[in-house]
Protein backbone atom coordinates (compact mmCIF):
# COMPACT_ATOMS: atom_id res chain seq x y z
CA UNK A 1 0.00 0.00 0.00
CA UNK A 2 0.96 3.51 -0.72
CA UNK A 3 -0.04 6.84 0.71
CA UNK A 4 -0.65 10.36 -0.47
CA UNK A 5 -0.91 12.89 2.59
CA UNK A 6 -2.44 16.21 1.98
CA UNK A 7 -1.71 18.81 4.25
CA UNK A 8 -5.65 20.59 5.12
CA UNK A 9 -7.03 22.42 7.61
CA UNK A 10 -7.45 19.16 9.53
CA UNK A 11 -3.88 18.61 9.62
CA UNK A 12 -3.86 16.16 6.61
CA UNK A 13 -6.23 13.89 4.84
CA UNK A 14 -4.51 10.81 3.45
CA UNK A 15 -5.28 8.19 0.75
CA UNK A 16 -4.17 4.69 0.42
CA UNK A 17 -4.03 2.80 -2.60
CA UNK A 18 -2.92 -0.56 -3.78
CA UNK A 19 0.49 -0.11 -5.77
CA UNK A 20 -0.59 -3.43 -7.72
CA UNK A 21 -4.25 -2.39 -8.22
CA UNK A 22 -4.08 -0.76 -11.53
CA UNK A 23 -7.56 1.71 -11.39
CA UNK A 24 -6.32 2.85 -8.00
CA UNK A 25 -2.92 3.60 -9.78
CA UNK A 26 -4.30 5.18 -11.88
CA UNK A 27 -6.95 7.27 -9.40
CA UNK A 28 -3.80 8.41 -7.25
CA UNK A 29 -1.93 9.74 -10.91
CA UNK A 30 -4.92 11.39 -11.52
CA UNK A 31 -4.91 13.19 -7.71
CA UNK A 32 -1.39 13.99 -8.53
CA UNK A 33 -1.81 15.92 -11.15
CA UNK A 34 -5.13 17.44 -10.00
CA UNK A 35 -2.98 18.00 -6.72
CA UNK A 36 0.47 19.57 -8.82
CA UNK A 37 -1.75 21.49 -10.93
CA UNK A 38 -3.78 23.60 -8.31
CA UNK A 39 0.20 24.42 -7.18
CA UNK A 40 0.70 22.16 -4.18
CA UNK A 41 4.04 20.72 -3.96
CA UNK A 42 4.71 16.88 -3.82
CA UNK A 43 7.56 15.12 -1.80
CA UNK A 44 9.00 12.17 -0.80
CA UNK A 45 11.29 11.19 1.33
CA UNK A 46 14.29 10.05 0.52
CA UNK A 47 16.51 9.00 3.79
CA UNK A 48 15.83 9.97 7.37
CA UNK A 49 14.95 13.60 7.06
CA UNK A 50 15.75 13.66 3.74
CA UNK A 51 13.06 14.36 0.73
CA UNK A 52 12.96 15.30 -3.04
CA UNK A 53 10.68 17.00 -4.51
CA UNK A 54 8.65 15.36 -7.61
CA UNK A 55 7.40 16.74 -10.42
CA UNK A 56 5.58 13.32 -11.88
CA UNK A 57 3.49 10.79 -10.47
CA UNK A 58 5.99 8.38 -8.52
CA UNK A 59 3.92 4.82 -8.05
CA UNK A 60 6.70 3.46 -6.49
CA UNK A 61 6.81 6.05 -3.84
CA UNK A 62 5.82 4.72 -0.34
CA UNK A 63 4.59 7.94 0.91
CA UNK A 64 3.85 11.28 -1.04
CA UNK A 65 3.17 14.28 0.85
CA UNK A 66 1.65 17.52 -0.79
CA UNK A 67 1.88 21.10 0.95
CA UNK A 68 -0.11 23.91 -0.73
CA UNK A 69 1.43 26.82 -2.95
CA UNK A 70 4.11 28.72 -0.44
CA UNK A 71 3.26 32.71 -0.18
CA UNK A 72 4.73 35.36 1.78
CA UNK A 73 3.10 35.25 5.73
CA UNK B 1 -57.51 45.15 38.04
CA UNK B 2 -57.69 41.93 35.67
CA UNK B 3 -56.26 43.60 33.15
CA UNK B 4 -53.40 44.43 35.17
CA UNK B 5 -52.94 41.02 36.47
CA UNK B 6 -52.91 39.96 32.86
CA UNK B 7 -50.36 42.52 32.14
CA UNK B 8 -48.12 40.98 35.26
CA UNK B 9 -47.89 37.62 34.15
CA UNK B 10 -47.44 38.13 30.84
CA UNK B 11 -44.14 40.26 31.38
CA UNK B 12 -43.40 37.57 33.78
CA UNK B 13 -43.76 34.73 31.10
CA UNK B 14 -41.72 37.06 28.82
CA UNK B 15 -38.77 37.19 31.13
CA UNK B 16 -39.01 33.55 32.15
CA UNK B 17 -38.70 32.35 28.36
CA UNK B 18 -36.26 34.76 27.70
CA UNK B 19 -33.66 33.71 30.58
CA UNK B 20 -34.56 30.31 29.44
CA UNK B 21 -33.52 31.12 25.70
CA UNK B 22 -30.74 32.84 26.84
CA UNK B 23 -29.31 29.85 28.62
CA UNK B 24 -30.11 27.33 25.63
CA UNK B 25 -27.73 29.86 23.47
CA UNK B 26 -25.15 30.32 25.88
CA UNK B 27 -24.73 26.03 26.39
CA UNK B 28 -24.85 25.91 22.43
CA UNK B 29 -22.04 28.36 22.30
CA UNK B 30 -19.82 27.04 25.10
CA UNK B 31 -20.46 23.27 23.45
CA UNK B 32 -19.21 24.76 20.32
CA UNK B 33 -16.22 26.58 21.44
CA UNK B 34 -14.93 23.31 23.79
CA UNK B 35 -15.61 21.14 20.18
CA UNK B 36 -13.64 23.95 17.87
CA UNK B 37 -10.93 23.94 20.66
CA UNK B 38 -10.93 19.83 21.07
CA UNK B 39 -10.55 19.70 16.83
CA UNK B 40 -7.69 22.38 17.21
CA UNK B 41 -6.31 20.30 19.62
CA UNK B 42 -6.02 17.00 17.56
CA UNK B 43 -5.61 18.89 14.37
CA UNK B 44 -1.74 20.36 15.28
CA UNK B 45 -1.45 16.38 17.12
CA UNK B 46 -1.83 15.12 13.84
CA UNK B 47 0.62 17.85 12.43
CA UNK B 48 2.96 17.60 15.09
CA UNK B 49 3.53 13.99 14.03
CA UNK B 50 3.44 14.23 10.62
CA UNK B 51 6.59 16.58 11.33
CA UNK B 52 8.15 14.51 13.37
CA UNK B 53 8.15 11.57 10.89
CA UNK B 54 9.84 13.84 8.16
CA UNK B 55 12.38 15.34 10.53
CA UNK B 56 16.04 13.98 10.82
CA UNK B 57 16.83 12.56 14.06
CA UNK B 58 18.94 15.35 15.15
CA UNK B 59 16.57 18.04 13.80
CA UNK B 60 13.93 16.14 15.71
CA UNK B 61 15.61 15.85 19.33
CA UNK B 62 16.42 19.51 18.54
CA UNK B 63 12.79 20.28 18.03
CA UNK B 64 12.00 18.36 21.19
CA UNK B 65 14.00 19.86 23.52
CA UNK B 66 13.83 23.62 22.32
CA UNK B 67 10.86 23.78 19.96
CA UNK B 68 13.03 24.71 16.81
CA UNK B 69 15.31 22.99 14.54
CA UNK B 70 17.61 23.79 11.82
CA UNK B 71 17.95 23.50 7.96
CA UNK B 72 20.24 24.25 5.54
CA UNK B 73 19.68 25.60 2.25
CA UNK B 74 19.52 23.67 -0.90
CA UNK B 75 20.89 26.08 -2.85
CA UNK B 76 23.88 28.71 -0.91
CA UNK B 77 24.14 26.08 2.29
CA UNK B 78 22.87 28.85 4.51
CA UNK B 79 21.49 27.75 8.10
CA UNK B 80 17.96 28.74 9.18
CA UNK B 81 16.55 27.74 12.45
CA UNK B 82 12.62 27.23 11.91
CA UNK B 83 10.58 28.20 15.27
CA UNK B 84 7.76 26.38 16.27
CA UNK B 85 4.92 28.76 14.67
CA UNK B 86 3.03 29.82 12.11
CA UNK B 87 4.41 33.74 10.77
CA UNK B 88 7.88 35.27 10.93
CA UNK B 89 9.43 32.18 12.30
CA UNK B 90 12.40 31.46 9.92
CA UNK B 91 15.71 32.58 11.09
CA UNK B 92 18.74 32.96 9.08
CA UNK B 93 21.92 32.41 10.87
CA UNK B 94 25.46 33.26 10.01
CA UNK B 95 28.43 31.01 9.91
CA UNK B 96 29.07 32.23 13.80
CA UNK B 97 25.50 31.38 14.83
CA UNK B 98 24.41 34.52 14.93
CA UNK B 99 21.12 36.05 13.94
CA UNK B 100 21.15 37.69 10.60
CA UNK B 101 17.81 38.30 9.76
CA UNK B 102 13.68 36.47 9.60
CA UNK B 103 12.35 35.41 6.78
CA UNK B 104 8.10 34.44 6.74
CA UNK B 105 6.85 32.27 4.12
CA UNK B 106 4.44 29.90 4.55
CA UNK B 107 2.02 27.15 2.72
CA UNK B 108 -1.66 29.16 1.81
CA UNK B 109 -4.46 28.37 3.72
CA UNK B 110 -4.83 28.04 7.39
CA UNK B 111 -2.58 25.31 8.44
CA UNK B 112 -1.28 24.43 11.56
CA UNK B 113 2.08 24.90 13.21
CA UNK B 114 3.19 21.31 11.80
CA UNK B 115 2.42 21.69 8.79
CA UNK B 116 3.68 25.01 8.19
CA UNK B 117 6.64 24.33 9.59
CA UNK B 118 7.45 21.03 7.72
CA UNK B 119 6.43 22.72 4.28
CA UNK B 120 9.15 25.76 5.10
CA UNK B 121 11.24 22.61 6.38
CA UNK B 122 11.04 20.95 2.73
CA UNK B 123 10.82 24.09 0.41
CA UNK B 124 14.22 25.53 2.47
CA UNK B 125 15.87 21.56 1.62
CA UNK B 126 14.95 21.20 -1.94
CA UNK B 127 14.03 24.88 -3.69
CA UNK B 128 16.19 27.57 -1.29
CA UNK B 129 15.89 30.39 -3.41
CA UNK B 130 11.99 29.65 -4.97
CA UNK B 131 10.74 29.48 -1.05
CA UNK B 132 12.95 33.25 -0.44
CA UNK B 133 11.79 34.23 -3.74
CA UNK B 134 8.07 34.39 -2.02
CA UNK B 135 9.36 35.32 1.39
CA UNK B 136 8.95 38.43 3.20
CA UNK B 137 12.27 39.55 5.05
CA UNK B 138 12.49 40.98 8.31
CA UNK B 139 15.91 42.84 9.89
CA UNK B 140 13.89 43.62 13.27
CA UNK B 141 15.55 41.32 16.16
CA UNK B 142 14.88 41.28 19.83
CA UNK B 143 19.01 41.72 20.15
CA UNK B 144 21.73 40.15 19.92
CA UNK B 145 21.30 36.48 20.00
CA UNK B 146 23.97 33.64 19.59
CA UNK B 147 23.33 30.18 19.09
Amino acid sequence: MATQIVMDRTGDTRHTFDVHDRAEVEKAERRFKELTGAGFTAAVRSGPGEQRVIRSFDPTAEETLFYPRLVGG
Amino acid sequence: MTQQIILALSSFILALLGTVLLSALSLVVARSGSCSKSFRFETEARALSLLKGWLSPKQRACYERFRYFDVIGSDTGTRYRIHHGTQTNIEELNCTGHHVCKWCFVPDGDLVAGDVMLAQKIALETNERGALAVAHRSFVSSGPRRF
